[in-house]
């Protein structure tokens, strides 16, 4: 047999992907199908977020209205923590995706296989990540469907309210993901957990008045202070205003919201990039890629 | 070498001395437990900045609330006291039921499984191993949010018959969702994913079983549900303890201890049979060290 012969029997039949967009789509295209088979965990992440829904709205009976329109969020409690919850779990999820991911593989020992394919890893990073915020949609638009045809919730609905709530969701999205980018470059050095996710997700809840008004937090002047450290308090109250109050990009609050969010984009971004590229660059120097 | 000789080089040397008792074997799970979770010293302070932050957003969501259905349920007036219990005490046996089934997903996952159970630890003693320290770990949580609350205004009864009857409604807590823990675990060694009984702890306990409010806002249609989970019945009594002085003897409190106690009476065994089903049949097909 000639040496020709021999490689051409081992040659891969199919040949690789060589363009970056080619290979993101395989990536999510690869994770959707993951996610799918996994039916019952589908149906139950369903039935979880309608469940919330109807939580807060019984909870909601015993709040007193006053204390949301004077604050300007309309009169309905179950309107204002259903864009609070519905965003906050979205974003949440999305963020921590690619820290749960990598934590997985690192201990199912794919990561390094990824790692010795053509793929590179920043095109499998952005796969990932955008694998979250696609299957997180499933749950977004559930949980306002929930809110609005089985309750009954009023939202201003409008071209201009959509455009502005949609514009505030992705300044919210990018300034977010610098966190997210930064939580998996962190996981993939100390292995266990995510707790800068962790710690997080927490204050953001807390802080940004995903089930309170903000203004409640101005008795503690420390608090109300790290509140407009989050940029997530700025797309929180953005989108109220708008989906709640019927304002629009051109209002001054909501124009103000999204000039923050910009400047969170801005500054972050290339800062969680940087921190996911040297925690990429510690484990394969280290070798400790396979290692928890 | 003859072949009785091959065999009684190859046999199993017996151990010298007694074999470890149940309570020893239990507490080598505890350590085995504490061991690890000790090395995450950055997750235990997390945890607890956790549930410092839990409890502060309900003093805030307290600020906005009213307390007309409060107390036409006879829980007093404060919303704050109200909610921290409730969240409090759901988390404590959430967190306690979701983890037992983690952890045997856990020991599938690293392979662990299939050794300790080769082992002359039996799945009764494994089960109660693994629980207990999960048990601990939620008590701690629990009294550290209580502890919290008390810092920032929830009220809690200093009367101590009252605080005796809400001991005792938390052993029953306990015991129920151990039993709960037993079933979500049976059902984890068979399916390996999703679980139906943590997600029905997790997001119906917090619907049906007066969490964030009290019943009486549910429509009569649905409220029907939360008599379904120990949970409610357990949640009723410890408020109605730490919050109007009532005791064991009180004809509510007593009402629900006597459903609690027909609950474990009625699941203990069941739970246990199920689990042993589901071992036995993992053993007999050859997938308890699946994942």
């Amino acid at each position: 047999m000639s040496v020709s012969s021999i490689l051409g029997l081992f040659r891969e039949e199919a040949p690789r992907l060589k363009s970056t967009f080619r290979q993101i789509y395989a990536v999510v295209w690869a994770n959707l199908m993951i996610f799918f088979s996994y039916k019952y965990s589908v149906i139950t992440d369903l039935l979880s977020m309608a469940a919330s829904i109807f939580m807060y709205y019984f909870m909601g009976l015993q709040v007193d209205p006053t204390q949301l329109s004077s604050r300007g969020y309309g009169q309905s409690y179950i309107a204002f923590a259903l864009v609070g919850v519905a965003t906050s779990q979205y974003l949440w999820i999305c963020l921590s995706r690619l820290s749960h991911v990598i934590q997985h593989d690192i201990r199912g020992g794919t990561l390094e296989t990824v790692a010795v394919t053509q793929i590179k890893m920043g095109v499998y990073f952005i796969g990932q990540t955008i694998r979250g915020y696609l299957i997180s949609l499933i749950s977004l638009f559930g949980t306002f469907a929930v809110g609005l045809f089985a309750l009954g919730v009023t939202l201003q609905i409008n071209v201009y309210t959509i455009a502005t709530t949609v514009t505030t969701f992705l300044l919210m999205i990018v300034a977010n993901q610098a966190i997210g980018f930064m939580t998996a470059g962190i996981v993939m050095v100390y292995k266990r957990g995510d707790p800068v996710t962790f710690i997080l997700a927490g204050l953001n809840e807390f802080l940004s008045g995903v089930l309170y008004p903000l203004e409640l937090l101005q008795q503690f002047p420390i608090v109300y202070w790290m509140a407009r450290i989050f940029p997530y308090t700025y797309a929180l109250d953005a989108m109220r205003k708008s989906l709640i109050g019927g304002a629009t990009i051109l209002s001054p609050d909501v124009y103000f919201d999204l000039t923050m969010l910009i400047i969170f984009s801005v500054v972050l971004l290339p800062i969680g990039l940087k921190v996911l590229q040297r925690g990429y660059n510690v484990i394969r120097k280290n070798g400790t890629m396979a290692t928890y | 070498m003859k072949t009785p000789e091959l065999i009684n080089f190859l046999k199993e040397v017996p151990v010298s001395g007694r074999e470890a008792s149940v309570l020893e074997k239990v507490y080598a799970f505890v350590v085995r437990d504490f061991r690890t979770w000790w090395t995450y010293k950055l997750w235990v302070s997390i945890d607890i900045l956790g549930t410092l932050m839990f409890v502060v957003s309900y003093y805030f969501v307290s600020k906005i609330v009213t307390t007309t259905s409060l107390e036409a349920a006879g829980y007093g007036t404060d919303y704050l006291t109200f909610a921290v219990i409730g969240v409090a005490f759901q988390q404590y046996v959430f967190s306690s039921v979701s983890t037992l089934s983690e952890s045997i997903r856990g020991e599938q996952w690293d392979g662990t499984m299939e050794t300790i159970l080769s082992s002359k630890t039996n799945f009764r003693v494994f089960l109660l191993g693994e629980s207990v320290f999960r048990f601990i770990m939620g008590s701690y949580f629990l009294v550290t949010a209580l502890l919290v609350g008390e810092a920032i205004g929830v009220k809690i009864t200093t009367n101590l018959g009252s605080i005796l009857s809400a001991a005792i409604m938390t052993m029953l807590l306990i015991t129920s969702h151990m039993i709960v823990g037993i079933l979500s675990a049976a059902l984890i060694l068979k399916v390996k994913e999703g679980d139906p009984i943590v997600w029905s702890f997790s997001w119906l306990t917090q619907l049906f079983s007066g969490v964030l409010y009290p019943l009486n806002l549910l429509p009569s249609q649905i409220s029907w549900i939360g008599a379904i989970f120990p949970l409610t019945y357990s949640l009723d009594g410890i408020r109605r303890c730490l919050t109007v002085e009532a005791t064991i003897f009180s004809p509510i409190v007593a009402e629900d201890i006597v459903k609690l106690a027909i609950f474990i009476v009625v699941s203990l065994p069941i739970a246990l049979k199920a689990f042993k089903a589901a071992y036995d049949s993992t053993r007999s097909d050859g997938s308890l060290g699946q994942y």
